[in-house]
């Protein structure tokens, strides 16, 4: 991967953060639409908690994950990249999530293959394709900012940003709160990233947890239940 | 029934010295040492059919402070299944304490193992309590293992790694529940313990692993009663079943999820990774609704795999 300049990885790291960027992301509610229809998100404050608790359950799994394949990338190991996305795939429990981060990752990894004609790139997608390796998100993201030349803590930040600016877009669409309200609490979470980095970025893949059964009960809800305005 | 002449192993090792959340644990205790005899519980349960067709517990390997006399057949909906209740001789897991249980159900045997009563997790200050099961169940095999609740107090540092090795044409019923403490101890002790850390994996019987699951409750880091965690409740029940993907749909599309807000009980269920079967969460605030919510699933497995329900349970337990 040639170097780059600063100026051109800003602009990078701002491409592949912006929802509009084209891997689905406005399509999921992370169990938001359910939590909003049982009362338990109701105004800022609870909306506020309830993504805070989105953006650790992620940091202990997906961040972990993420770290791990921009780590393999950057070691030119495919294989890895491919023992990473297996792991992950096997960790997330609940069936939406991991149709959302299989979606997703295969969307994303296409791009990929269109930005920057990358042969690890184009294996891995070949790989997804043929049924090989699930393709989850946060393992082809991690790819896609070491192929990109954007660092690890950008990319760490990136991938918490997704995770709450995701329930945060939903929350406009389905929550009384206003847009200052959602960028309060970007800007309040915020706060909370660099210590959420130091420790997911030591973290071997067994260390992955999560312990959020009451965000669970809520994508089941959602699983079994009628609400599509979201696809979870 | 029993295979007495079987020699005695040495005690596997338990040790999870090298995880990374139990790094903060690692002193010696100063009263009995780590895995001293008595502290070092090891079990050994194979469940085979005899010549007759009849499921026993051919191999039963114990050491103090685990015991397990016989299997007994009360199970008045299923009077065929051995039923076995897992006890422990040195009342709660200590500081230090260390155990390991290994539970085989051959081909086409049946179980089902509890424990005679809730498994209470003490106070530490050194040290942590550790467990590793491995639980293997041959071709069309069928376990229902569902332990009475775990109660952590203040302090309680415990630590498990549960392996569930599972023929693809076998059914495992896999209940844990959880208490946030001892509720009504002194002016009550929910989430004051330090850590809880689960994890548990299945596997098919050639190694390939289908899924992994694994939580870490640190009070500290981060607060069960946070929204999204368990909020306002204050027990929780995680029940893993691996069963053949025809029978998981059944029971997926027979399962209700819920939040009722009156009766304070919230249930989902979500399919596993790889076609492995499904996991079952209850939320609840006391024992007794959470435990039958974890029956009358553990009903409709029954149901579902071998045609016959759980019978009521008894009034004592």
């Amino acid at each position: 991967m040639a170097e780059i300049n600063d100026m051109t990885r800003v602009m990078r790291l701002l491409q592949f953060t912006d929802s509009q960027f084209p891997v689905g992301t406005f399509s999921f509610s992370n169990g938001l639409e359910t939590a909003s229809f049982e009362g338990i998100v109701k105004d800022a404050k609870s909306l506020k908690e309830f993504a805070r608790s989105q953006s650790h359950q992620a940091a202990y799994s997906d961040g972990v994950a993420c770290l791990h394949a921009y780590r393999a990338f950057m070691n030119g190991d495919l294989k890895r990249c491919m023992e990473i996305d297996s792991y992950l795939f096997r960790f997330k429990m609940n069936d939406e999530a991991r149709l959302m981060a299989v979606r997703m990752g295969k969307k994303l990894a296409e791009l990929g293959v269109k930005l920057y004609s990358n042969n690890f790139v184009k294996e891995l997608l070949d790989s997804i394709n043929k049924g090989e390796t699930p393709g989850m998100y946060p393992v082809v993201q991690g790819i896609m900012f070491a192929l990109a030349g954007v660092s690890e803590k950008d990319l760490f930040c990136s991938h918490q940003y997704g995770v709450i600016n995701m329930v945060l877009g939903a929350a406009l669409r389905c929550v009384k709160v206003s847009h200052y309200d959602t960028q309060q609490i970007l800007e309040d979470l915020s706060e909370y990233i660099e210590r959420l980095y130091n420790e997911a970025s030591v973290m071997e893949l067994s260390d992955m947890n999560a312990f959020y059964p009451q965000l669970d009960i809520l994508a089941s809800l959602h699983e079994k239940g009628n609400m599509r305005m979201f696809m979870n | 029934m029993l295979n007495q002449k079987k020699e005695k192993l040495p005690t596997p090792e338990v040790s999870f010295d090298t995880a990374r959340e139990m790094s903060r644990y690692l002193k010696e205790p100063e009263a009995m040492y780590v895995g001293a005899p008595g502290k070092h519980g090891y079990l050994r349960m194979g469940f085979e059919l005899d010549p007759r067709g009849k499921s026993i517990l051919r191999d039963l390997e114990r050491r103090a402070p685990l015991i397990v006399q016989q299997e007994l057949y009360f199970d008045e909906e299923m009077p065929e299944m051995p039923c076995v209740y897992i006890l422990s001789s040195g009342g709660p897991n200590i500081d230090g304490d260390r155990y390991r249980q290994d539970i085989t159900v051959k081909k086409d045997a049946y179980a089902w193992v509890s424990t005679g009563a809730a498994t209470k997790l003490a106070q530490m200050k050194y040290n942590y309590s550790g467990l590793i099961q491995n639980i293997v169940l041959e071709e069309n095999a069928y376990l229902e293992f569902m332990p009475e609740p775990v109660i952590p107090c203040r302090n309680t540092r415990f630590i498990s790694d549960t392996r569930l090795s599972v023929h693809e044409t076998a059914t495992m019923f896999y209940s844990e529940i959880f208490m946030g403490g001892r509720k009504y101890y002194k002016e009550g002790e929910l989430f004051e313990y330090d850590i809880l850390s689960v994890c548990s994996h299945g596997e098919r019987p050639d190694g390939r692993e289908l899924f992994r699951e694994k939580f870490v409750i640190d009070p500290r880091v981060e607060h069960p009663r946070n929204l999204g965690v368990m909020s306002h409740f204050d027990i929780f029940a995680n029940v893993i079943v691996m069963t053949p993907p025809d029978k998981a749909s059944e029971i997926y599309d027979k399962t209700q999820v819920f939040i009722d807000n009156d009766k304070k009980l919230a249930a989902g269920i979500t399919r596993l990774p790889n076609n492995a079967g499904l996991l079952y969460k209850v939320l609840g605030m006391e024992p007794g609704p959470v435990k039958k919510m974890v029956r009358e699933f553990s009903s409709l497995v029954r149901q579902t795999v071998k045609g016959k329900k759980v019978p009521e349970e008894f009034p004592w337990r």
